[in-house]
């Protein structure tokens, strides 16, 4: 036995490789690895970092004022005078780190994988609500992957959802099937109650049916695409129509997801070689693309036209970057190469911080971190800076569901919302449960945040006033409300405990805190089963559009259910308006409404996040967004 | 021999299926969508492309199709990091896990054993003490506060380890040592225990009574019989510590395989969980299957028993 693990240790030892690389300019932790590195479907700011890096859009960030600046594209681009058509010319020594020109069809490709449904992105609607035509090509190929994909499910005889059942009747009609001419269907049928079993009774051949739909949809492919508003008319030249303008569209370019991406991953696509799109309609590649050392079917690994590009990543271990010799401002870049490695308990990368192991830490959320951030701010660490991040954590109420867990939803009710509200003392909470020095937030907009923008005043602490409303809504002293649920994750609970104490006493109401484990508890809160559900946004551009869309009526992240003609209404008047001052007031018309009179959310504070940058490192600066351009590294040994 | 080893794999199969379906059923009937990835909802377009790429949906194809990639080799890919496949994730941890794993029980046989013979041995002295509060130590300190504090002792203060992580030979020895010691307390007291049990019975007096001296006694007489429940012990043991401990790789920062035991199920990563379970269990059984065969070959009643 002894002899045997010996021989087996020794065989172990042989197969992975000890000895230690260079170490990199810069070295810094991150507490998770890296969730992916496609642009398309990244969210996590860890990965978009790296992707920051590794990428250059049309447009870049600054790294100190994290507007939008040079990118691949000369800036700033023509802007016509409604303000509705961008003409990019990208660089002349734009390339990408394999030497190639980076063109606009490169553009094209990466921002139309963006508007597959194959790709599963979260940021589609950032192409479809802004750029003309995308909406209507993304409707188009979302119903025809839904047909595609349902009628390859009947060819294989499997069951359908009754949603499926009716697209597949409606086709059939569309094409005046034989089968429906036989039978004569009457319409009701489309409107009663269908399934799969009732089509596949119909002895059609499916899989002519599909063969048909197919074709069809391959032969329109391109066409449809060619009606949205992106056009690459010479290699240099890339010229995008708005719906409407768009003040932070050039903002909105310099993120991950509008990156572009090299021709070399159509080698990876799944399906057969001469049609675009796989059976069920999906446009999908080989999710090893990211990899810079993938090589299957002639694959070279992933080319990136960022200031970086990705020399090694191992799964939750290390990533490294070093510097991507085509780059039009490579010679430029002091700090050549990178490191991010994965430390899982970021109790460790502190303290590997601290021996000098690592340069930067771009996120200490450890259970002292109101430590952390007290040394930042009275300057007993001059390496801990605080970023006072675009960022709001609130409190949804549930503003749809009749019932909760069988009890009647007091919340539905805009009073006994805003009694909650005003009987909330935020500045306790941040003061003294949290102490981290996060700003106490009145509104669901961070203030002096957005140029041309300031968030309405909101709610101030008043709980007289929060109890003289509870009575109103007939719920006296807390006389006849239902011990109300708190929906909230494990991280939250101190929080929480404080906010069910502050209720209690003040309103004479029972809170029971509900916390449950992320997963759960994101799909208790997406479903709205929950009374008060602990929220938090984090802004994707610089806009207050990013945070008020998301309690729009039907927006798939307004977890309140929230709904209300005039709020919608004044979002619709504020996009269609071209003077970007009136706009703003618009916006702001309709925050007043959520901050200070129906209250579907509860703002509690806009996030302050300590990190550190160790001395000798010039370059990175704290902001808003936590963005971090390392070409701009100069590391002082 | 050979009629029990086809036997023994034969239920070990059994016993592999039976995890499998039973993980199949909790992975599929917890609450929580696989698919969310953050706290944003996600487009119910992209979940549904999703379901269909992941062949989740429909459950049971998902677990004919699993089961098919998995006699292959074949994990599938991971939900969560849908940049790498289980099989990517585990070749890149279990090496790291298997070979911290071995070399703390290797250490825990080498302390382990010849603390508890001495401690049967020379019962009730000092010796016998001092091992039994070894043995204390080691069962009922957890290892994230022992790994602590060996990582502060020897890291932070005598810097003769780097902090964490994972590259170089003398990132091995820390971990090894602390996943080692409540297996070193284990083992230690089993050997005492089959120690005392063996000194006291007939055969040993009988060698005393020839005339063998002590050393013959303990090592060549007592020890081959008194091991046999270490023995018994070692399969699941090693089994263990080579897929890793969470504790362990996170206070360490060791990039093994124990932490995708526990983050594949808090992400709900279906595949990574199966994946995960499935090599353990069939490590679990293989070590069992091994130690039988040993026992079969250190004591030959055995072979006729089983």
């Amino acid at each position: 036995m002894l002899f045997l693990s010996f021989g087996l240790l020794a065989a172990l030892l042989g197969y992975v490789r000890w000895e230690a690389p260079p170490r990199a300019d810069l070295r810094y932790a991150n507490s998770s690895g890296i969730h992916t590195l496609d642009p398309a479907r990244m969210s996590w700011n860890q990965d978009l970092r790296i992707a920051m890096n590794i990428w250059e859009g049309l447009t870049t960030y600054d790294p100190e004022t994290a507007t939008p600046t040079n990118g691949a594209a000369y800036f700033p681009p023509r802007i016509s005078d409604d303000g509705l058509t961008y003409t990019f010319t990208i660089r002349e020594d734009a390339r990408w780190s394999n030497g190639d020109p980076v063109t606009a069809v490169d553009f094209l490709r990466g921002w139309r994988r963006c508007m597959e449904p194959g790709t599963a992105t979260d940021y589609t609607f950032l192409f479809s609500d802004h750029i003309s035509g995308v909406a209507e090509y993304v409707r188009w190929r979302r119903d025809g992957t839904a047909l595609l994909t349902a009628l390859k499910q009947l060819r294989e005889g499997l069951t359908l959802d009754e949603q499926d059942a009716k697209r597949v009747l409606l086709h059939l009609q569309q094409i005046d099937h034989a089968s429906v001419r036989r039978n004569g269907h009457p319409s009701d049928k489309i409107t009663g109650a269908i399934d799969a079993q009732y089509l596949l009774s119909m002895n059609i051949d499916w899989a002519s049916v599909h063969e048909s739909a197919f074709e069809t949809h391959v032969s329109e492919f391109d066409e449809r695409f060619a009606a949205v508003g992106i056009s690459a008319p010479q290699t240099n030249t890339l010229v995008v129509e708005l719906t409407r303008p768009c003040a932070y569209f050039l903002d909105l370019t310099a993120f991950p997801t509008f990156s572009p991406i090299h021709e070399t991953i159509e080698l990876l696509r799944s399906g057969s070689s001469d049609s675009p799109i796989t059976e069920e309609g999906l446009v999908v590649y080989d999710a090893q693309w990211t990899k810079p050392d993938y090589d299957r079917c002639g694959y070279p690994g992933l080319i990136t036209n960022g200031p970086y590009c990705l020399s090694e990543w191992r799964f939750k271990r290390h990533a490294r970057l070093k510097v991507n010799p085509y780059f039009h401002d490579a010679d430029s870049i002091a700090c050549r190469s990178v490191e991010m490695v994965v430390y899982e308990d970021l109790n460790a990368a502190i303290m590997a911080y601290e021996a000098g192991d690592l340069d930067f830490l771009p996120a200490m959320d450890v259970p002292y971190d109101h430590e952390i951030a007290r040394l930042a701010r009275n300057g007993d660490r001059p390496d801990f800076h605080l970023c006072v991040l675009l960022a709001t954590y609130f409190f949804n109420f549930n503003c749809i569901s009749e019932k909760v867990n069988g009890k009647p939803n007091p919340f539905l009710d805009a009073r006994v919302r805003k009694a909650f509200a005003l009987a909330t003392d935020k500045a306790a909470l941040v003061e003294q449960v949290l102490k981290r020095g996060d700003r106490v937030a009145h509104s669901f907009v961070p203030p002096s945040a957005i140029p041309g923008y300031e968030p309405p005043q909101g709610l101030k602490y008043n709980p007289e006033e929060a109890r003289r409303l509870l009575a109103t809504a007939g719920y006296s002293g807390g006389a006849g409300l239902p011990p109300i649920e708190l929906l909230h994750t494990p991280r939250d609970q101190w929080v929480c405990q404080a906010m069910a104490r502050i209720w209690q006493s003040e309103l004479g109401v029972t809170v029971n805190l509900a916390g449950k484990e992320t997963k759960t508890f994101g799909e208790d809160k997406a479903n709205h089963r929950f009374m008060i559900a602990r929220g938090n946004w984090y802004a994707d551009y610089n806009d207050p559009t990013t945070f008020l869309d998301c309690l729009s009526t039907g927006n798939g992240n307004n977890d309140s259910g929230y709904s209300s003609l005039a709020y919608d209404t004044l979002l619709v008047q504020a996009s269609q308006t071209h003077d970007p001052s009136e706009r703003m007031k618009l916006l702001q018309e309709a925050e007043a409404i959520i901050v200070q009179n129906d209250l579907p959310i509860l703002p509690i504070l806009h996030y302050t996040s300590p990190i550190a940058i160790k001395e000798n490192i010039e370059g990175l600066s704290p902001n808003p967004r936590m963005l971090f351009p390392f070409k701009h590294v100069r590391v002082v040994r | 021999m050979m009629p029990m080893l086809v036997r023994r794999l034969f239920w070990g199969a059994v016993t592999i299926a039976c995890i499998y379906t039973l993980t199949f059923l909790m992975v599929i009937t917890v609450p929580g969508n696989p698919f969310r990835q953050s706290e944003r909802n996600m487009p119910p377009e992209a979940e549904r492309a999703l379901r269909v790429r992941y062949n989740m949906d429909d459950n049971w194809s998902y677990f004919v199709e699993f089961l098919s990639g998995a006699v292959r080799g074949d994990f599938g890919p991971s939900f969560t990091y849908s940049d790498w496949t289980c099989n990517q994730i585990i070749s890149e941890a279990f090496p790291i896990s298997a070979m911290i794993g071995l070399l703390a029980i290797l250490i825990a046989i080498v302390i382990g054993v010849p603390t508890g013979v001495i401690a049967a041995t020379k019962r009730d002295t000092a010796w016998d003490f001092g091992a039994l509060a070894l043995v204390l130590v080691g069962i009922s300190l957890p290892t994230f506060v022992t790994g602590t504090f060996l990582l502060i002792l020897f890291a932070v203060h005598l810097q003769w380890a780097p902090i964490g992580g994972w590259g170089t030979l003398a990132h091995l020895p820390l971990p090894a040592l602390t996943l080692s010691l409540p297996f070193t307390a284990y083992i230690a007291r089993l050997t005492r225990v089959g120690m005392l049990d063996v000194m006291g019975s007939d055969f040993i007096r009988t060698a005393r009574a020839k005339g063998c001296d002590e050393r013959t006694i303990v090592w060549k007489h007592a020890f081959k019989i008194a091991f046999l429940p270490v023995l018994s012990y070692l399969g699941p043991a090693t089994a263990q510590a080579m897929t890793g401990s969470f504790v362990v790789e996170k206070v360490f920062g060791v990039p093994g395989l124990g932490q995708h035991f526990v983050n594949a199920a808090l992400n709900l990563d279906p595949g990574l969980i199966m994946s995960t379970v499935l090599v353990f269990s069939a490590l679990l059984v293989a070590m069992n299957v091994a130690v039988d065969v040993l026992y079969a070959w250190a004591d030959p009643r055995i072979t006729a028993a089983v």
